[in-house]
C-alpha cells in the first residue's frame, strides 16, 4: 500500500504551492487526475492582486475584497490574504514568472473590477499559465513526488480522523488505497456542474463531493460566479483584463449600457453586477441574436491588443473566427467560479481532523458572495503556503493512522466499480450529464426564483436516481475515461443538489446569488454562511455567523 | 467521417475505426471525439482538459499534422495543410483505405510510445525538464527584480510554450534519436538563458548543447510549423547552435 505523511489532492497552483511548503520536512505526494501542467490554474488570464504600490495598501485591498464579497467574506481571512499578497507575488517573481513590466522595469499592474486601485499584476493575459509553469518548475527543483493521472475516489477516515484516500490509477484502472496522516484537498472548482462554463472539462468538484460524502460540511454553495464575458458560443473565458485595458460593452443599439447599472465603475463594476447587466440587456431584447452582447476592443488599437491581450486575440481568432483588432467580440455571461466549497478556517482546517482544504475547492471564506478578479490566483499562492505550514505542524505531532481501514475502503471501492462495469444495460451518463447542464444553466443561473429552483431541485434528484442505474458499454480497464467521466458526473450531481438547495433557502439577493423574488439583501436574516452536511442519506442545513470586525457592513454601490 | 487509430494494448496502432459524426457549426476535433465517446464508442481513450488551447493535453495527429484537437475546427481541417519537411513514417504512411478527401484521420502523436488509442506516454518528453534542470534558482531576495519591457519581450515567445509536445511529435530527429530531448525542452533552455534575471545562465546553454540536445537538431523546422503558440523552438535552437 502507498503511504505518505501528507497527501495533497490536486496539482494546480494551490496543491503544488502547499507541497512545496512541506517537501523539505515531510513525506509529501501530490495526486492529480491530470499532469500538473494541465490543471485549470493554467487558464487564469487576467492577473493576481497585490498592493505593491506606495499609494496602495493591504487595507484598501481588504476593503475592496470585503465590499466585493457583499460583506459575506470572513474578514479575518481577507486580512491574511491582503497582507500576504505582495509576498506571494514577489516569491513567484523570484521563482521566474515573467510578469509584464512597466517602463521602469517594475511589475506592471492593471485596473480590475471592483478594485479602487490598479493592483492586478499580470503576465500579458496568460498569468495563470505563467504562474503554473513556474510553480511546477519549482516543485521539480525541490523533488515533489507526483501521482500523475490518478483519480480520487474516496476519503477514508476512522474515529473522526483522516487516514487516507482511495484513488484510481487511470493508466491501469486499478483502485489503490493511499494511507496519509493528513490529506489536503486542492481539487479546484466545480464549474462543470453547469453546461455553459469557462471551466476546464475536468473541473467536476471531486474533492468537494468526496468531502461531502465523508460527512464534511460544504459552505456557501449557492454562491456561483458567472463571468460577464465568455466567448459566445464556446464559453471560453475572455478576461476582465480586456475591460481593464479599456474595452467597452455594447448592446444592439451601440450603447455602453453599463452606464445604466454602475454609472461610476461602468465596465469595471464587480462581476456579479456586470453579469446581471448583460443578462438583463439580452432578456430585454437588446442582445444580438437574443444571445450575446459585444465586447468592443477596436478603439484600443493593434499595438495595445497585441501587447496586453494577445491570448484574447488568439482565442477570438481560433474559436470565433474574428480579429478583435477590427471586430467586436460576441460575449455572454457564463459559470466561472465557485465561491462556496469545503467548510474550513483560514488555516484550511476542516471539522474532520487531518483534513485540510485549499483554493477554489475550499471556502474559508475569502470571497464571500462574489469574488473579485485577481483574487483567486492570489488565494492559491497565499493559502497554499500557509495551509502547508499548518499541515506540517499537524503531522509533526504524528497522528496515529495505523488502525485505519484504507485497504478495506479500496476493496469496497473496487467492488462498487466492478458492479457498475458489469451492468448489462441502464441509463446513459452522457444523457444525464447533458440534462444536468441544461437544468443548472436555465434554472440555477444568474437570475433565480423559488419556482425555477424548486423545479431544478426536483429534476436533479430525479437525475440522481437515474444515475443509480447507469451502465457503461464494454470498455477497457486502461485509460477508461468513460468510467472516470461517469464518476465525475456523480460528483457534479451531488454538488448540484447542494447548490440548488442552498440557493432555495437563501431568500435574499447578495453578490452572485440573485433572487428575483427577493431582490434585496437581508442582513437581518442572511448575513450568514450556509452549511450543508450529509448525515446518512439526509442533507442537514444550517447557518453560521460571518466574521466581521474590520469593516462596517454597508450598502454596496459602484 | 472520422477514421481513428485504435490500440487497446498500446505500443502500436492495431486498427482504425470509422465513425460518422454529426457536425455542427464551430465544432472542434475534440468535440467530435467526445461525441464518439458519449454516443458511439465508450472505449475510445484520449486526453483533454481545458478545451481552450492553453493546457496542452490534446495534442494528436490530425490528418497527419500534429495539432491540438480542441483548437482544430473540423470544418477547416481539409483546407489547412501544413507541409512538413523530411517527413517520417508516422507522417507518410497512410492507413489502408483512408479516403483523404472525405475522412478526417486521427492518430496518436508520433515519437512517443502509445499507451492506449490516442493516449501516449509523455515520460521522455517531461523527463527532459528534470534532467536538464529547467528551472530558476531563486535568489531569495525580498524585493522583485527589475526587468525592462524590452528584456521581457526577448523571452515572451518562449514563455508562451504550453508543453503540448506537438513539436516533439513533428520532429524527424525525435523519431530517429530516442535520446534527443526535443524542441520544447531546448526552447525552454533558451527561455532561461535569455532571461535578464537569471544569474547562472550558462547552465542553460550547456544543458541545451549537451550531445542529446541542440547538436542533434538539423534545423528542419517542423516544430515551428506545428507550434500552436508561435514559440518557434527551431529559432531558439539555431541561435544556441551559433553561441
Amino acid at each position: 500500500m502507498h503511504s505518505h505523511d501528507i497527501l495533497v489532492v490536486g496539482a494546480g497552483l494551490s496543491g503544488m504551492r502547499a507541497a512545496i511548503e512541506v517537501v523539505k520536512e515531510a513525506d509529501v505526494a501530490v495526486l492529480s487526475k491530470v499532469h500538473p501542467l494541465r490543471s485549470h490554474s493554467v487558464a487564469a488570464q487576467g492577473g493576481i492582486n497585490a498592493s505593491l504600490s506606495d499609494q496602495d495598501s493591504w487595507k484598501a485591498h481588504a476593503f475592496d475584497t470585503v465590499k466585493g464579497s457583499d460583506y459575506l467574506a470572513d474578514q479575518d481571512v481577507v486580512e491574511v490574504m491582503a497582507k500576504e499578497a505582495p509576498r506571494a507575488v514577489i516569491e513567484n517573481e523570484q521563482w521566474g514568472t515573467a510578469f509584464s513590466r512597466t517602463e521602469d522595469g517594475k511589475i506592471a499592474q492593471r485596473p480590475f473590477g471592483g478594485a479602487m486601485f490598479p493592483r492586478t499584476c499580470y503576465a500579458a493575459d496568460r498569468t495563470g499559465h505563467n504562474l503554473l509553469h513556474t510553480t511546477y518548475e519549482q516543485a521539480l527543483r525541490l523533488g515533489v513526488t507526483f501521482y500523475h493521472e490518478w483519480f480520487l475516489t474516496s476519503l477514508v477516515q476512522s474515529e473522526g480522523k483522516t487516514c487516507g484516500v482511495t484513488a484510481m490509477d487511470i493508466a491501469t484502472g486499478e483502485i489503490h488505497g493511499i494511507k496519509a496522516k493528513a490529506v489536503v484537498l486542492a481539487t479546484g472548482g466545480f464549474g462543470r456542474v453547469y453546461g455553459y462554463s469557462t471551466n476546464a472539462l475536468i473541473n467536476t468538484g471531486d474533492g468537494a463531493a468526496v468531502a461531502l460524502r465523508a460527512g464534511v460540511p460544504l459552505k456557501d454553495m449557492e454562491f456561483v460566479q458567472f463571468h460577464p464575458t465568455t466567448l459566445y458560443p464556446s464559453g471560453i473565458l475572455i478576461t476582465e483584463g480586456a475591460r481593464g485595458e479599456g474595452g467597452h460593452l455594447l448592446n444592439t443599439r451601440g450603447e455602453r449600457f453599463m452606464a445604466e447599472y454602475a454609472p461610476k465603475q461602468m465596465e469595471l463594476a464587480p462581476r456579479d453586477i456586470v453579469a446581471r447587466a448583460i443578462q438583463t440587456e439580452i432578456d430585454q431584447g437588446r442582445g444580438f441574436e437574443d444571445s450575446y452582447v459585444h465586447l468592443d476592443l477596436t478603439h484600443l488599437g493593434r499595438e495595445k491588443i497585441m501587447e496586453r491581450l494577445p491570448g484574447i486575440r488568439e482565442i477570438s481568432m481560433f474559436f470565433a473566427d474574428l480579429d478583435p483588432i477590427d471586430t467586436p467580440i460576441p460575449v455572454r455571461s457564463g459559470q466561472h467560479y465557485s465561491m462556496g466549497g469545503i467548510h474550513c478556517d483560514k488555516d484550511g482546517k476542516t471539522p474532520l481532523s487531518g483534513l485540510y482544504a485549499l483554493g477554489e475547492t475550499a471556502c474559508m471564506s475569502v470571497h464571500g458572495a462574489n469574488r473579485l478578479g485577481g483574487n483567486s490566483l492570489l488565494e492559491t499562492l497565499v493559502f497554499g503556503r500557509l495551509v502547508g505550514q499548518k499541515v506540517r505542524e499537524y503531522v509533526s505531532k504524528d497522528p496515529d493512522v495505523n488502525s485505519c481501514g484504507v485497504e478495506q475502503a479500496a476493496f469496497e471501492m473496487r467492488e462498487r466499480l466492478q458492479e457498475i462495469l458489469l451492468r448489462e444495460s441502464g441509463e446513459s451518463p452522457a444523457e444525464i450529464r447533458a440534462q444536468l447542464g441544461e437544468i443548472m444553466d436555465n434554472e440555477v443561473g444568474v437570475f433565480r426564483n423559488q419556482e425555477t429552483l424548486e423545479s431544478a431541485l426536483k429534476a436533479i434528484r430525479f437525475l440522481k436516481e437515474r444515475f443509480g442505474n447507469i451502465a457503461l458499454a464494454r470498455s477497457d480497464t486502461k485509460f477508461n475515461f468513460s468510467l472516470v467521466r461517469a464518476l465525475e458526473l456523480e460528483n457534479t450531481l451531488d454538488l448540484a443538489e447542494v447548490i440548488t438547495m442552498t440557493a432555495l433557502m437563501r431568500r435574499e439577493s447578495r453578490g452572485a446569488h440573485w433572487r428575483t423574488d427577493y431582490p434585496e439583501r437581508d442582513d437581518e436574516s442572511f448575513l450568514k454562511h450556509s452549511l450543508v452536511t450529509l448525515i446518512d442519506d439526509y442533507l442537514k442545513t444550517e447557518y453560521v455567523d460571518v466574521k466581521l470586525g474590520m469593516f462596517e457592513v454597508k450598502e454596496r454601490k459602484y | 467521417m472520422f477514421r481513428i487509430a485504435r490500440s487497446r494494448e498500446g505500443e502500436r496502432i492495431t486498427h482504425y475505426d470509422l465513425y460518422k459524426v454529426d457536425l455542427s457549426r464551430g465544432m472542434t476535433a475534440l468535440d467530435a471525439l467526445f461525441q464518439i465517446q458519449d454516443n458511439m464508442d465508450e472505449s475510445l481513450s484520449f486526453r483533454y482538459s481545458c478545451r481552450g488551447a492553453v493546457c496542452g493535453s490534446c495534442a494528436m495527429l490530425i490528418d497527419k499534422v500534429p495539432r491540438l484537437a480542441c483548437r482544430t475546427q473540423v470544418a477547416s481541417i481539409k483546407d489547412s495543410k501544413v507541409d512538413m519537411r523530411e517527413p517520417f513514417a508516422a507522417i507518410t504512411d497512410f492507413p489502408h483505405g483512408w479516403d483523404s478527401e472525405k475522412e478526417i484521420l486521427i492518430e496518436p502523436l508520433p515519437n512517443l510510445p502509445i499507451l492506449k488509442d490516442l493516449v501516449v506516454d509523455m515520460t521522455a518528453f517531461y523527463n527532459a525538464l528534470e534532467t536538464m534542470k529547467l528551472w530558476a534558482e531563486p535568489p531569495g531576495d525580498e524585493e522583485p527584480r527589475l526587468q525592462s519591457p524590452e528584456e521581457r519581450k526577448r523571452i515572451d515567445r518562449y514563455v508562451n510554450c504550453i508543453m503540448c509536445a506537438n513539436c516533439y511529435g513533428s520532429c524527424p530527429i525525435n523519431e530517429r534519436e530516442k535520446e534527443y530531448v526535443g524542441p520544447a525542452a531546448l526552447a525552454k533552455s533558451y527561455r532561461f538563458y535569455e532571461d535578464s534575471r537569471v544569474d547562472e545562465r550558462d547552465h542553460f546553454l550547456d544543458a541545451a548543447k549537451a550531445p542529446n540536445g541542440a547538436p542533434l537538431c538539423e534545423l528542419i523546422m517542423n516544430c515551428v510549423r506545428v507550434c500552436p503558440k508561435g514559440v518557434a523552438p527551431g529559432g531558439a535552437i539555431r541561435k544556441m547552435k551559433n553561441l
